[in-house]
């Protein structure tokens, strides 16, 4: 599903990714765990396109495309989900007219019809009330107001509108109180799909608890300096980053 | 100081005002003639225009009297713009004016009960009117010319407590006619306890470059409510500059919006005085410009009275090499205590090359007030693009979102949902290659 090859990243002239190489077969959910200032983030933004990241060696293939000769919105409509650790909000544009130009973009660039309003409340009333997201809530700005819970909450309920071939989850469980990491953590694991893959990043291993992952890399000054499995992350957990620090 | 191009354009309009005026008039006029003589059309070296340059503007055109527009109407979307179709969905009233001059052949027929309205040539002759017009208009040149060429406009009066049950709608309409000006005068009373919508909408044909000068006094009485939405979209060569003078009674509520789309160079100048405690007043106003259009709300507001309030909230998106330019003053009396005003300026540049001249005053001589103040000039957020475009929204749509995000700030205040509606579409008619969905519900 996702291969990245020796992957090289600078920011500002500063090289922050040393050579990644990281392959997530299709349906595997993958968590990269790390010390802060180890290109956790770096990583999830240049899966999704952000500017500011200069790539000077390497590339990904997603589905066997490479993913930099495609713009920002071409990646998300072939299906390369990012959920933010900060969701931007935007005031003035409402969740629900967000999300159904959204997801009428993507199905527009996959050439499949539109949704009408009626066919598209549904569908997300269907899929919010898992989530806990109130019509109410919908009718909000984007983000706007919304606790650090709601805003994890509606970038799940995105992923599970847009249906993404491969989500990324940029510290999903940072601000979450243990109440929210439940409801976002069930929201994650019931779009588990034989079709679709996941990376999880994430700084503690609590969240692993709830999305268990099938392996484990711990990412720390730009590479990956360890695979295990999930039995990885609970030896993080009582050893920290330390050892990785002074690779 | 006035040059020649001043002197050639007095002269083109040598002999044009209406006959058989009352002396009092003739006196005004004569009066604002030589003020204007005077200042001269005024430029960037007077402060209160030292960011639209008017002067230099018409230094290049010679300007011809407008003359009355007999024939039958045609404006329609093709001619003018999609203004042409603004609150036509709403039950209202139409009272048109076409090159500067009141058609009332053209317009509706029965008015609403309680409401007169008579042509200024008219309205002039009875008692009394002179201290309708305001004295301290020939403080401002532009005011001073209007006063000294009026030719027409409208005096409309509405009684004591009449709640009209339609709006008002006064169309301006400029046909090609060559390089004309006009100078309308118009003047809107409410009485005491009086209640009304007014839509205003100014477009024309383009092609010469007309110069609309147009000057609104408006008196409301104790108690009385205006809500009063202005739409500009002139042809891109034209020039607009406006002014609406406002004095509020104890009590009375007037909510203002003004649109400016069109022009290459406008002004909508708002002048609020509370006469009387207890008021309110905003003055809201977007601006959404591209080319080289500049266009310049100017707002003063005198709480000349303790207990009233003002808001005012600018919004302006500049393209291309665009440029906004938003004056505001909240004078606040010293015995004009718990005063609240407020005057915002926010503005988006879309390209390098537009710009924004904010400049928000407070003169405050009263102590116990809450008055406050600012400006922000920005660009579109990247981290928001960034957001939305990371969701399969591409960047056009991305950009018109937030844009219309943007404006939206300053578009909900608007109280009547049709009204709201078009001055949203005519808005997002702005925006090139829009692709935005809305959704109910």
């Amino acid at each position: 599903m996702l291969e990245i090859k020796n992957l090289h990243v600078e920011v500002d002239g500063k090289e922050i990714l040393k050579g990644i190489d990281l392959s997530v077969g299709k349906g595997e959910v993958h968590a990269i765990m790390g010390p802060n200032g180890s290109g956790k983030s770096t990583l999830s933004y240049v899966l999704s396109g952000r500017a500011g990241y200069e790539i000077t060696k390497g590339e990904v293939l997603y589905k066997g495309q490479n993913l930099f000769d495609m713009e920002v919105e071409e990646r998300a409509a072939a299906g390369v989900f990012l959920a933010f650790q900060y969701p931007i909000e935007i005031p003035g544009v409402t969740t629900m007219t967000f999300l159904k130009t959204a997801l009428n973009a993507q199905r527009k660039a996959r050439g499949e019809d539109e949704l009408d309003a009626v066919k598209f409340l549904r569908l997300v009333r269907e899929k919010a009330a898992p989530l806990n997201i109130t019509d109410e809530m919908l009718k909000r700005p984007l983000n706007v107001g919304f606790s650090g819970g709601e805003k994890k909450r509606a970038e799940i309920l995105q992923m599970a509108l847009l249906e993404p071939g491969l989500a990324v989850l940029d510290e999903t469980d940072s601000g979450l109180d243990i109440d929210a990491l439940k409801v976002v953590s069930d929201g994650v694991n019931a779009l588990r799909s034989p079709d679709r893959s996941m990376i999880v990043i994430t700084h503690y291993q609590r969240l692993l608890n709830h999305i268990v992952p099938d392996k484990v890399h711990v990412l720390s000054k730009g590479r990956i300096q360890r695979t295990g499995g999930k039995e990885l992350a609970l030896e993080l957990e009582e050893s920290g980053y330390a050892e990785f620090a002074e690779a | 100081m006035s040059s020649t191009v001043e002197q050639a354009y007095l002269d083109a309009f040598a002999g044009l005002t209406p006959e058989g005026e009352p002396a009092w008039l003739t006196a005004r006029r004569k009066a604002a003639r030589g003020i204007f003589e005077k200042t001269g059309f005024p430029h960037r070296r007077v402060e209160a225009w030292k960011y639209t340059d008017l002067r230099r503007m018409l230094a290049k055109d010679g300007y011809v009297p407008a003359v009355p527009y007999e024939g039958p109407l045609a404006y329609d979307v093709e001619t003018v713009g999609p203004a042409a179709t603004a609150f036509g969905a709403i039950e209202r009233h139409r009272l048109i004016c076409v090159n500067g001059f009141y058609r009332p052949d053209l317009s509706g027929a029965a008015l609403p009960d309680g409401v007169s309205v008579k042509p200024l040539s008219e309205a002039v002759k009875e008692e009394g009117f002179e201290a309708l017009l305001g004295a301290d208009e020939l403080l401002y040149p532009l005011n001073a010319l209007n006063t000294a060429l009026m030719q027409d406009g409208l005096v409309i009066r509405i009684g004591k407590g009449v709640k009209l049950d339609q709006p008002l709608h006064l169309v301006h309409v400029t046909t090609s006619a060559g390089a004309s000006a006009a100078h309308m005068r118009h003047v809107l009373q409410l009485e005491e306890g009086a209640k009304a919508v007014f839509f205003e909408t100014h477009m024309g044909q383009g092609g010469e470059g007309y110069l609309a000068n147009h000057v609104m006094e408006t008196a409301l009485g104790e108690g009385a409510e205006l809500t009063h939405i202005k739409l500009q979209d002139e042809a891109k060569d034209a020039l607009h500059i406006a002014a609406h003078r406002l004095a509020l009674g104890a009590n009375a509520q007037y909510y203002g919006f003004t649109l400016t789309l069109g022009a290459r160079l406008s002004r909508h100048e708002t002048e609020i005085r509370f006469d009387g405690e207890g008021a309110h007043a905003d003055a809201h106003a977007a601006i959404a410009l591209s080319g080289s259009q500049l266009g310049d709300v100017t707002t003063y507001v005198d709480h000349a009275v303790p207990g009233c309030t003002s808001n005012a909230h600018i919004k302006s998106v500049l393209d291309g090499e665009a440029t906004g330019v938003f004056q505001g003053k909240v004078l606040v009396a010293e015995d004009a205590q718990k005063t609240d005003g407020r005057q915002l300026s926010n503005a988006l540049i879309l390209s390098r090359d537009a710009s924004m001249n904010a400049k928000p005053e407070l003169e405050i001589y009263a102590d116990d007030v809450q008055c406050a103040h600012g400006s922000t000039i920005g660009e579109l957020d990247d981290d928001a693009l960034f957001y939305l475009r990371s969701r399969g929204i591409d960047e056009e749509t991305a950009r018109t979102l937030l844009i219309r995000a943007f404006l939206e700030e300053v578009l909900e205040t608007i109280p009547l949902e049709d009204a709201k509606a078009d001055v949203e579409r005519l808005t997002i008619g702005w925006f090139a290659g829009t692709d935005v969905m809305e959704v109910e519900g």
